[in-house]
């Protein structure tokens, strides 16, 4: 068996972090530009293939009709559900699109599941590279506020990137496993984490046992559509709306227009993060350029609403947890969005306490991920991690009323058991609804699940059936049913209101496999041949050029010969030994590397081997 | 920590699914299934209310369904009272008058109640403290049956107070948006 990883798959970026074996610290990976970042966004190539990340941001600007962002705002929604999303978001529904919505990319339909796969996909050969190992396992990161449709769903897209998804976990429940871990510290914790496009609040107890550290949660809410997107939005309404005042301009979401402004608010959006105002200077198409002076203070007053959005959240989470805000110890944020100032003084003056900012907010839910990972892959821990489902479970009643089974913050794993009968002689099936949420009436509240249940033909009130409704440690609902007076056990076909069946996702596994993937050993095969071609041609360039007449005769014919067995070994298909006389070369070479870095002919270059000079 | 926390936490190092992440479907079933029940059982024990539910229910006390839904004898003159503001505040809501005096009105009630409620809870305290004494004591059985009639009674009167007072509230929220 492969690796454990651990995954951020977040709405803005996505991140994969493990656990250094040797210094029991999580690390995050960097991908191949440099940064842990992957950006959330994918996009598909007129000739088929897939790209990841950085890469697919760049064609944003290029072909927005071919590449989407954000794609977490529509993880587990129905069509009817997303109608708000489409008014700033380039998303293109499929109209025939039922239950489970399909996006068009270019001229194809993918599901939200698929689409985050792609990028799941691209965090795991990052990792494989990274670790030189396969990768088929991981722990990932979801909002804690996320509901039953939206956790299947990303365990969906685990599976359909061949991954065996061991644990959901919320993400700021692992961003305090990260932070514990880091600061030693005990009590009560209250972690407000404000991403991209979701926004958490979760107030958890640290105790210290004997045994180990417990990190228990003991409340949690939030808002799964809240975030940094939502200020990029009302800036972009904002600029939008001054723009139109002066010219007659399209900003249709999927234009390039937009996506090119939406680029340059956000880079302004951070700047207002570090600096009292700043001048923002976008070039119209006819050579115009729209000015704008924006002060911090102008930017408060368009957010404050967002703000203050997060806050009712925060006081329901205290109230269930029994807490004033007095009697939290520690305050951790998470997420990009809380670098923003307004917030951090808002988070502060409600709890009266310093901010914990030491992490990188950015990469703090990735690390927890990666111990979550660390824990499972060992199976016995001296860390335990006892999480509570945000919403309440409950099921129809007669007049469409809702009775609660489950509470809200109820510790997970958590059940209950409800008892059937028959109304009618010789009825053979009882309906059976099952929602997710807090309000009263069926019709406000997540349909998870309708289902009937088979009832042997009887007199009226003899069928005895119990039903039992479990809530598994990754926040996912399990339905089984008992018959009472035979004990005999009852599978039950739940369909998933808003998911994707179990033949549909074995289709996009073998699908999107054809997409992008080869296997591990194959993909470091070509990434250690590309190397050496770059190795190759590099030497073959610095011994043609005039200084390396200096070197002496000796090393000259070491390199040649490191040169030759290279060469022979990129004939073969082993990518261990491809590498190892890459390596062999880089060293034969570091005197020839040096002596050309110090010549005039080359600038500064931090790097040592001659394919860098 | 309290004793029933710490048995808790205990309990939760052992079943936790976590620990058998690598062992076979069969044993990650069991654990799933015994620490959801044990979850179940600390989500019960440790709220006060939910406690005794499950203590009534166990010694054949109280039936699921089956609850009791007349005003408590003292109580009856309030709720008579409680009852006409309410139908009031519909009638001034209907006829679109001005709901200020009469809100102010339900709100007193509203208070009251809530400190009744507060009442309640707390002689559910001490009784559910005489019924543990009288375990330990290992009491009558007829003194014990007395125990639980006044646990059941008392919830009784409990469950009626709570819906009056989120009736009102319901209402309240209605006339102030």
């Amino acid at each position: 068996m492969g690796r454990i990883v651990g995954i951020d798959l977040g709405t803005t970026n996505s991140l994969v972090a493990y656990v250094d074996a040797q210094t029991g610290q999580p690390r995050c990976i960097t991908g191949p530009y440099g940064s842990t970042l992957c950006p959330s966004i994918v996009s598909l190539d007129p000739d088929g293939s897939v790209i990841v990340g950085e890469a697919a941001r760049r064609r944003l600007l290029t072909q927005p009709e071919r590449t989407i962002y954000s794609v977490k705002r529509l993880m587990g929604r129905g069509p009817a559900d997303v109608q708000n999303e489409l008014q700033l978001f380039p998303f293109r529904i499929d109209p025939q699109s039922k239950n489970v919505i399909r996006v068009m990319l270019g001229d194809k339909m993918f599901t939200p599941p698929e689409i985050s796969a792609f990028i799941l996909r691209e965090l795991r050969n990052w990792a494989e590279s990274y670790l030189e190992e396969p990768v088929d396992r991981a722990v990932i990161t979801v909002p804690a506020y996320f509901n039953d449709a939206q956790r299947q769903a990303t365990k969906d897209a685990g599976r359909i990137a061949g991954l065996e998804v061991l644990r959901l976990v919320n993400e700021p429940t692992a961003a305090a496993l990260a932070y514990g871990l880091h600061e030693k510290q005990r009590g009560h914790v209250a972690v407000y984490d404000l991403g991209g496009g979701t926004f958490d609040i979760s107030i958890l107890k640290l105790i210290s046992t004997s045994e180990g550290d417990i990190y228990q949660v003991l409340s949690t809410n939030g808002d799964t559509h809240l975030g940094g997107d939502d200020i990029d939005n009302l800036l972009q309404t904002f600029v939008h709306e001054r723009i139109r005042e002066t010219e007659d301009l399209d900003f249709s979401p999927h234009g390039e227009l937009a996506q090119d402004l939406r680029k340059s608010l956000i880079a302004a959006k951070h700047e207002l993060s570090e600096k009292e105002s700043i001048t923002l200077r976008f070039a119209l198409p006819g050579g115009k350029t729209f000015v704008h002076n924006f002060s911090r203070a102008d930017f408060e007053a368009l957010i404050q609403n967002v703000v203050a959005r997060t806050m009712g959240p925060v006081k329901q989470a205290l109230a269930d947890a029994h807490l004033a805000p007095a009697a939290i110890e520690e305050v951790v944020l998470v997420g990009g969005t809380t670098r923003t100032p307004l917030i951090r003084r808002t988070v502060q003056e409600f709890f009266g306490r310093k901010l914990h900012t030491e992490l990188n907010p950015d990469e703090v839910v990735a690390l927890g991920a990666a111990v979550q990972a660390n824990i499972l892959e060992r199976g016995v821990s001296d860390m335990l991690l006892l999480d509570v489902t945000p919403l309440s479970l409950g099921i129809e009643t007669y007049g469409g009323a809702v009775s609660k089974i489950i509470p809200r913050n109820s510790t997970i794993p958590a059940s209950a058991q409800e008892q059937y009968t028959t109304g009618v002689d010789n009825q053979t099936g009882i309906d059976i609804h099952v929602l997710q949420g807090e309000r009263e009436l069926a019709k406000d509240c997540r349909s998870l699940a309708r289902f009937t249940l088979k009832v042997p033909p009887a007199p009226a009130g003899l069928p005895r059936i119990e039903v039992g409704f479990l809530i598994d440690a990754n926040g996912i609902l399990q339905v089984a049913a008992k018959d009472m007076r035979t004990g005999e056990q009852h599978s039950i076909e739940v369909q998933p209101s808003y998911g994707i069946n179990d033949t549909e996702i074995e289709r996009m596994l073998e699908e999107s496999i054809e997409y992008a993937e080869q296997d591990f050993a194959e993909r470091q095969l070509i990434e250690a041949r590309t190397e050496s071609e770059a190795i190759l041609s590099a030497t073959t360039k610095a011994l043609a050029n005039p200084q390396s007449a200096e070197i002496p005769a000796a090393e000259r014919s070491n390199i040649e010969a490191a040169v030759a067995t290279l060469k022979q070994s990129v004939a073969g298909t082993n990518y261990k030994l491809i590498r190892k006389r890459i390596d062999e070369l880089n060293h034969a070479t570091e005197h020839l590397a040096e002596l050309l870095m110090n010549s005039a002919v080359t600038t500064a270059l931090a790097g040592r081997n001659l394919a860098e000079v | 920590m309290d004793g029933l926390e710490q048995k808790f936490l205990q309990f939760s190092w052992k079943l936790h699914p976590d620990n058998f992440v690598n062992t076979d479907e069969r044993e990650r079933e069991i654990s799933l299934q015994r620490s959801s029940r044990l979850n179940d059982a600390y989500r019960v024990l440790r709220d006060p209310v939910a406690r005794v539910e499950y203590l009534l229910e166990l010694e054949g006390m109280r039936k699921e369904g089956e609850h009791k839904q007349q005003a408590p004898p003292e109580l009856l003159e309030e709720v008579f009272e409680l009852n006409e503001s309410l139908d009031e505040l519909r009638e001034a809501k209907s006829a679109g008058a001005n709901l200020d005096t009469l809100a102010a009105k339900l709100r007193a009630a509203e208070k009251n109640f809530g400190e009744k409620l507060h009442e309640v809870d707390a002689e559910m305290k001490t009784a559910a403290q005489q019924w543990d004494a009288a375990l330990d004591a290992n009491a009558s059985e007829s003194d014990r049956e007395a125990i639980l009639q006044r646990l059941n009674e008392l919830l009784n009167r409990r469950s009626y107070i709570r819906n009056l007072v989120a009736g009102v509230e319901k209402e309240l929220q209605g006339a102030t948006c």
